[in-house]
């Protein structure tokens, strides 16, 4: 049965780096925004050469940190 | 005649003060809102008296009156060294207080990066996907696997 698969990788300053596999089309895009939404601003877009298949997305995160 | 007058740097800082005290080996006691130390002269213990927000010294101001008190004999001298001392300690504080500073807001990243992981994966249990964490060096990688039908 065909899977569905996103890596994704929060580095140590919070900036967030999602990778999927087994998606079609802009499906990938539809399910990564709903799982990264308000995490941050989206600022890279890379579409790889199985586009349809596998699409990398880079998310920076637009909250500061700061002491309450 | 024109004369250039230095002051002593202000003891504002009690425990400061005390740690310079300790630092010189000095032994003293407090009294109220004296720091009474163990040089005494015609007048008694040399002591500091807190007045106007500061640890002011008080002691006789004969000007021939020396104490053989370890290597400082002259008022000048002690707070001299007492001034040296509290310069050191002040600085110790700064290195602590940075130090604090510095632990405060890593704690802050630590707290903002695993609050950011936690959603992510509530999110995806939602959205019916299996999550495997793994930690690769100072990064959090979560691996989401779901199964189409």
């Amino acid at each position: 049965m065909p899977e569905q698969r996103i890596t994704i990788t929060i580095d140590e300053k919070g900036q967030i780096t999602a990778k999927t596999a087994g998606f079609k089309g802009e499906a990938c895009l539809d399910e990564l925004q709903s799982l990264l939404e308000d995490l941050g601003t989206i600022h890279e877009v890379k579409k790889t050469d199985a586009y349809y298949q596998q699409n990398a997305i880079k998310v920076t995160q637009k909250q500061t940190l700061g002491r309450t | 005649m024109s004369a250039v007058v230095k002051t002593v740097t202000p003891f504002t800082q009690r425990d400061l003060l005390l740690e310079a005290l300790d630092e010189l080996g000095v032994v003293y006691h407090e009294k109220g809102n004296a720091i009474m130390t163990e040089r005494v002269d015609d007048y008694g213990a040399q002591r500091f008296i807190y007045e106007q927000g500061a640890y002011r010294f008080q002691h006789d101001s004969s000007p021939w009156r020396k104490l053989n008190f370890k290597e400082w004999k002259t008022v000048s001298a002690f707070l001299g060294a007492v001034e040296k001392a509290y310069h050191q300690a002040y600085e110790r504080l700064q290195q602590r207080l940075a130090e604090e500073e510095r632990r405060l807001l890593e704690e802050e990243r630590k707290r903002f990066v695993e609050q950011q992981k936690q959603v992510v994966i509530q999110r995806a249990k939602k959205q019916g996907y299996n999550i495997k964490e793994i930690r690769k060096g100072n990064k959090i990688q979560l691996q989401l696997v779901r199964t189409t039908y």
